[in-house]
């Protein structure tokens, strides 16, 4: 067997030599760039469509196209010859150790100039430790997990708010609605047991002690649980004012199902996106969900007031045959801000990328995102990726908070 | 906690434990009846809600009616597992054990596969059923009919096959391949055509479960892996090979976890179950009827 690989590869290594030897075939400069996600497994949809919205933004990059975005214009990078960007994807099954070592063969065998991903932000986390170690730029797309750019990291970058700018968030417009005259007492936290649940329940817990919300249930429930009916029970028992759920698709699903089988309507729901941002999710249980507000970096609406946000969305929409929502867009914001810093480095050494990303400033309007601006600190956090509040009503989510982005005030509460 | 939060708990784990069972005693069966450890029963499990899925879509009937309908097409697909890949297996001369291990364990990758190929890693969901959504409110204890129905279809099952085993010409030669697969050969049973029926009905069993589901739980190509783990659990607790230890066993898996929940943060709720188990193997190793 051992012998037949050798072969394998003694005869690709020959056929490259070839290649390269032939000066009429000598390809254009390329970059290598290593995407991780999970494409199998539980969470394999989301995987799925975070490969539609990189190859959109690769799309972009690699050829001519009219768009006030960085990248868009010209084809491949400038500032490196017009190297073209060749993207690996690799399968991390939602697994941190797998995550791991395809970080590890991606870096050492494809020679990848950078990595994006990974969603799951247990995986991000082993992700971005062993690209620390190879001195190669990560650009995390959508693991929102605090603790990621708390670790001193020198080669991690995220473009997107974490959880404590979108928990933040969630608890200004919760102010907002009590200076309105709505009575909010309670809140109730229903979070799943990898570290981007424990995280997000953090956040949210120290925040409503310092707000005066009265916590009357923290529920930490094991993901990809084959019924949630007693965790659901306990919700039910404390009826808070405000549900506060953190949860991947399935969890979602199945939380949304079985509040309906025991009767439980809660007052309202803000939801840590995620598994609430799919639209898998309001395919399959929507209309109890009616009145539910998610956090979101995206908004389709913005594409009133920019409508390059509608293109980009309508070329994403002809590959995945789904609207682009707030992991897909973060996925897609993320291979933008990598392409821009490599054209600026002009080199793919792992320094002068992580230099290049250093010095990012993207304004708000060259992005698809409500965001001010893409420019990081010094732990690799962009500050200026200020988080929305969206409400689903009808079959779309539509802004509600903060003001400044919001097109129709809230409904609240959810279920009067 | 007030008794009727406990009147809850006990009806939603004994609803919830009898659709364990139901998922289980395929597993058993197939055990029982040689020795095989099915590793690509919760692919079974996935294959049956999709085909509910995929039916409920092209013929628009509810999946109640397609019921038996979809155990038919599982009992052909349980069948064709055992003479397209086990009866090899058992050809196995050394080993044998591991060989059916790899091979079944191999058959689940291929449909954990094939289905994420075929159907998308999308999650699916029976819309607009007679019983999804629907819940008895007896009072202020709820009951959804979805559950009700699947402990239903569970005890006429679990009834059918002890009818089955006990009382008919294909039970008794069940029962007697099981016993002594040699002898059987002498008085004409055809083995092979005794496991290929054993394997579809083990098969057309999880069908019912998988149908019962569909109607109120996500359709995923992975979401076999965590029914059949607690499959697993509940034929080990129950005995390997034991129907009624299957059904006494999910009864008692349902009960366990949903009073662990209760007592237990919820993100530690398998570990009553699995405590349970580890008793179980150190106290009675056999199971709780097991015969081993």
């Amino acid at each position: 067997m051992i012998r037949r690989r050798e072969l394998l590869v003694g005869a690709g290594a020959l056929s490259l030599a070839s290649l390269r030897g032939a000066p009429a075939r000598a390809a254009a400069p390329e970059v290598v760039v290593g995407v991780l996600y999970a494409m199998s497994g539980a969470s394999a949809q989301v995987g799925v469509d975070a490969r539609h919205a990189i190859e959109t933004a690769l799309d972009l990059i690699n050829n001519d196209h009219d768009l006030d975005l960085p990248g868009a214009k010209g084809v491949g990078l400038a500032g490196m010859g017009g190297a073209k960007i060749r993207l690996v994807f690799a399968d991390h099954q939602a697994d941190p150790q797998k995550g791991r070592a395809e970080a590890e063969r991606l870096i050492t065998q494809d020679k990848v100039a950078a990595l994006v991903g990974c969603y799951q932000s247990a995986v991000s986390a082993t992700v971005s430790a062993t690209a620390e170690r190879y001195g190669v730029p990560f650009v995390c797309a959508d693991s929102s997990s605090p603790s990621l750019h708390r670790k001193g990291l020198k080669y991690f970058f995220r473009p997107a708010a974490h959880d404590e700018m979108f928990s933040t968030a969630m608890f200004d417009f919760l102010d907002a609605q009590r200076k309105r005259g709505q009575t909010i007492d309670s809140v109730a936290l229903f979070f799943e047991d990898t570290i981007y649940g424990v995280d997000s329940s953090t956040v949210q817990r120290k925040l409503a002690a310092e707000r005066g919300y009265k916590l009357v249930a923290d529920v930490k429930y094991k993901s990809n649980s084959p019924s949630l009916t007693a965790e659901v029970q306990q919700l039910k028992t404390a009826n808070a004012d405000v549900l506060l759920p953190t949860s991947y698709t399935t969890d979602a699903i199945l939380l949304t199902k079985t509040m309906a089988e025991l009767g439980y309507k809660p007052k309202s729901i803000i939801a840590q996106a995620a598994g609430f941002s799919e639209k898998v999710t309001y395919d399959a249980v929507g209309d109890k969900l009616q009145g539910l507000i998610s956090r979101g970096s995206f908004s389709l609406d913005l594409a009133a007031k920019r409508p390059m946000v509608a293109t980009v969305n309508a070329m994403y929409k002809a590959r995945a045959g789904r609207d682009l929502n707030d992991n897909s867009s973060r996925q897609f914001m993320a291979m933008i801000v990598l392409a821009d810093a490599l054209d600026r480095a002009g080199s793919t050494d792992g320094q002068k990328i992580r230099a290049a990303l250093a010095a990012t400033d993207i304004p708000g309007n060259r992005t698809v995102m409500p965001w001010t601006k893409v420019a990081f600190g010094p732990d690799g956090q962009n500050v200026h990726a200020d988080p929305v509040l969206l409400q689903w009503i009808g079959d779309k989510f539509i802004t509600v908070f903060p003001e400044s982005a919001a097109v129709a005030p809230a409904k609240w509460p959810m279920n009067a | 906690m007030t008794t009727q939060a406990l009147v809850q708990v006990l009806a939603s784990g004994l609803l919830m434990g009898l659709i364990y069972a139901l998922i289980a005693v395929g597993l058993s069966l197939i055990f029982g009846l040689m020795d095989v450890v099915n590793f690509a029963h919760g692919e079974f499990l996935m294959l049956a809600m999709y085909a509910t899925f995929g039916l409920v879509l092209v013929t628009r009937l509810d999946p109640v009616v397609l019921m038996p309908l979809v155990a038919a097409l599982l009992f052909v697909l349980g069948a064709a597992a055992y003479l397209g890949v086990v009866r090899f297996a058992m050809r196995a001369k050394a080993n044998q054990g591991m060989v059916q291990i790899f091979a079944t364990f191999g058959l689940a990758i291929l449909l954990q596969g094939a289905a994420q190929y075929l159907f998308t890693p999308d999650y699916r969901n029976v819309q607009n059923t007679w019983l999804g959504g629907r819940t008895l409110e007896l009072g202020g204890i709820f009951l959804p009919w979805p559950q009700l129905f699947g402990a239903v279809v569970s005890l006429a099952a679990f009834g059918g096959l002890h009818l089955l085993m006990s009382r008919t010409d294909f039970g008794r030669a069940l029962e007697a391949t099981r016993e002594d697969q040699g002898a059987v050969a002498l008085v004409g049973i055809d083995r092979n055509r005794v496991f290929a029926l054993g394997w579809g009905l083990g098969a057309a069993l999880v069908g019912l479960a998988g149908a019962v589901l569909a109607i109120f739980y996500y359709i995923h190509p992975q979401v076999g892996a965590s029914f059949a783990l607690i499959a697993y659990v509940t034929v080990a607790l129950g005995g390997f090979g034991s129907v009624a230890g299957a059904l006494v066993a999910g009864i008692i898996v349902g009960l366990v976890e949903a009073f662990t929940a209760v007592i237990l943060p919820p993100a530690l709720k398998s570990i009553g179950v699995y405590a349970l188990y580890l008793a179980v193997v150190f106290v009675r190793p056999q199971g709780l009827f097991g015969r081993l």
